[in-house]
């Protein structure tokens, strides 16, 4: 993570001395899009809920907190609330005008990519994608992921623990 | 790796790791100016929901939780100091005799101290006092006794007494004792150690401007009758004499009447009035408060106040613990059903 300016952006009653908001966006939108690619596995969608997300922490940069966590971390928060709005929204389309075949082709048509191991990420569930995105790409701690996830330390760890186990099992079976 | 972690993922899946790591997702060129072009939040007066976002709530919990109490303490101590010192007050300025009239009780059973508050020595004043005494059972009669001589012996006298005992009954002695007030004082504290003062008021009452409104009319009544006593002796027209004869009757006889109220205006001056009562029977409901000293008068009423706080606090309790009962069981089924969905939504991601 990149050492961002830090700046007082607090009036008197609100004193939290917090980054610029600019350093921190040039700094954390690659992990933020890489954690939205993951839990989607989608680019066009993970690219749009991106900046979705920045204007969402734009427009509530006086409630984050630096005492309380990372600004990765508080980022990855918004972005999964995103995500999951979106899910939802699809979801709800999804049923209403029943042409979830044509979008499914439209999501491998624009996945995570061409790769071996963007072949077996995309055939993980998107909790498993978002638990590997978290703890391995973004390296964010135990603790701090699962906060993020809403779950606890250990239910964050056993997750994370079986992603990868299948992730190298499709690999290995992949590769014979 | 934080020290927390249960799974050590980069020791057991290094190569793994590597290539997840190697994985090029950058943003797009189009997304970083998207970001970008928003620069930076506005400085204008942050908004309640984001004052409230940055509040630690535990913390601040942790913090005005211990306050409350120590705040709720120190109230109830001042609420103590206050209203110990409040009841000092009531019974000593009950016990100043002024220039007018004035009534002193003392504050209850058994926290009579021998001094009482003693009549004017320059005014001549109207000086009452009511006293109800606790004497042994088989003593009431060489009490009744023991107080007369004690009147008799100041240069008072007994005006009356009435005594009454009945089988089974508690007995009692009503006296109306006459004492100079120039001893009053002195025979109020003898009769005092008669027996256990369960009663006792004072009576102060300023005759000085009755007295001089009397000599006055007395002086204005001589004066007149002089006048009258003078012209009637000179030649005067019948009807006018007469008329001055019945002037001259009427002034006489005003003079006499004042004449006598006078002197017994200037008789309960200088003779005090005392109501004894001596009486066997058991003082009932005697208030322990007031063998209390100040601290112990300040501890009980903080602990009252403190309890009141708590009977509240108790009543909120009892009366809204449904509303938090089910305030906290819409919240755990909210929560449950968020993470339900959640997981429906990333399984059919």
């Amino acid at each position: 993570m990149k050492v961002v300016s830090a700046v007082t952006t607090s009036w008197p009653g609100l004193r939290v001395d917090r980054p610029s908001f600019s350093a921190v966006a040039e700094s954390e939108l690659d992990a933020v899009h890489r954690y939205l690619l993951f839990l989607t596995g989608n680019r066009s969608v993970a690219e749009d809920l991106t900046g979705e997300t920045f204007e969402k922490a734009w427009r509530h940069w006086r409630r984050f907190d630096p005492r309380r966590g990372t600004a990765r971390a508080w980022l990855c928060q918004i972005a999964r609330t995103t995500a999951l709005d979106h899910f939802r929204a699809e979801d709800r389309r999804r049923k209403r005008e029943e042409r979830y075949a044509r979008d499914s082709a439209v999501r491998e048509d624009d996945g995570l990519g061409g790769g071996e191991i963007e072949a077996a990420l995309a055939r993980l569930s998107a909790a498993e994608r978002e638990v590997v995105a978290l703890r391995v790409l973004l390296e964010l701690d135990g603790p701090t992921a699962a906060r993020v996830l809403g779950i606890s330390a250990t239910a964050c760890s056993t997750r994370l623990s079986r992603a990868l186990k299948r992730l190298e099992e499709m690999m290995s079976d992949a590769r014979h | 790796m934080p020290a927390t972690d249960t799974v050590d993922f980069e020791r057991d899946f290094p190569e793994l790791v590597a290539r997840l790591r190697a994985v090029h997702v950058d943003a797009p060129a189009y997304v970083r100016e998207r970001v970008r072009s928003l620069g930076e939040p506005g400085l204008e007066r942050p908004a309640l929901a984001d004052r409230l976002a940055v509040v630690r709530w535990r913390q601040s919990l942790l913090v005005l939780a211990p306050i409350c109490v120590v705040g709720l303490i120190g109230a109830a101590l001042v609420h103590g100091l206050v209203s110990s010192g409040t009841s000092k007050q009531e019974a000593v300025a009950t016990t100043r005799s002024g220039e007018g009239g004035s009534t002193a009780r003392a504050p209850a059973a058994g926290a009579f101290d021998s001094a009482v508050p003693g009549p004017s020595t320059a005014r001549a004043q109207d000086y009452q006092a009511t006293m109800t005494l606790r004497v042994e059972d088989r003593a009431l009669t060489s009490r009744t006794n023991e107080a007369m001589q004690v009147v008799r012996a100041a240069g008072g006298y007994v005006a009356s007494v009435r005594q009454s005992t009945a089988a089974g009954q508690p007995g009692s002695a009503n006296l109306v004792l006459r004492v100079p007030v120039s001893r009053v004082e002195g025979v109020l504290v003898q009769l005092s150690g008669l027996g256990t003062v369960i009663d006792r008021q004072l009576s102060i009452r300023d005759l000085e401007g009755v007295l001089r409104q009397q000599r006055a009319r007395i002086l204005q009544l001589r004066v007149f009758i002089a006048r009258a006593t003078e012209q009637l002796r000179g030649a005067l027209p019948a009807d006018v004499r007469l008329r001055l004869q019945l002037q001259l009757q009427q002034a006489r006889t005003d003079l006499l009447r004042l004449t006598g109220a006078n002197k017994a205006t200037l008789r309960q001056a200088s003779l005090s009035r005392v109501s004894l009562t001596l009486t066997t029977q058991k003082a009932a409901g005697v208030p322990k408060s007031d063998h209390m000293g100040r601290v112990e008068r300040a501890a009980r009423d903080a602990g009252s106040f403190l309890a009141g706080a708590g009977a509240v606090l108790l009543f909120l309790l009892i009366v809204l613990s449904p509303v938090i009962v089910l305030t906290l069981a819409a919240v755990w089924a909210f929560r449950a059903y968020r993470r339900r969905e959640e997981r429906r939504l990333l399984a059919s991601a």
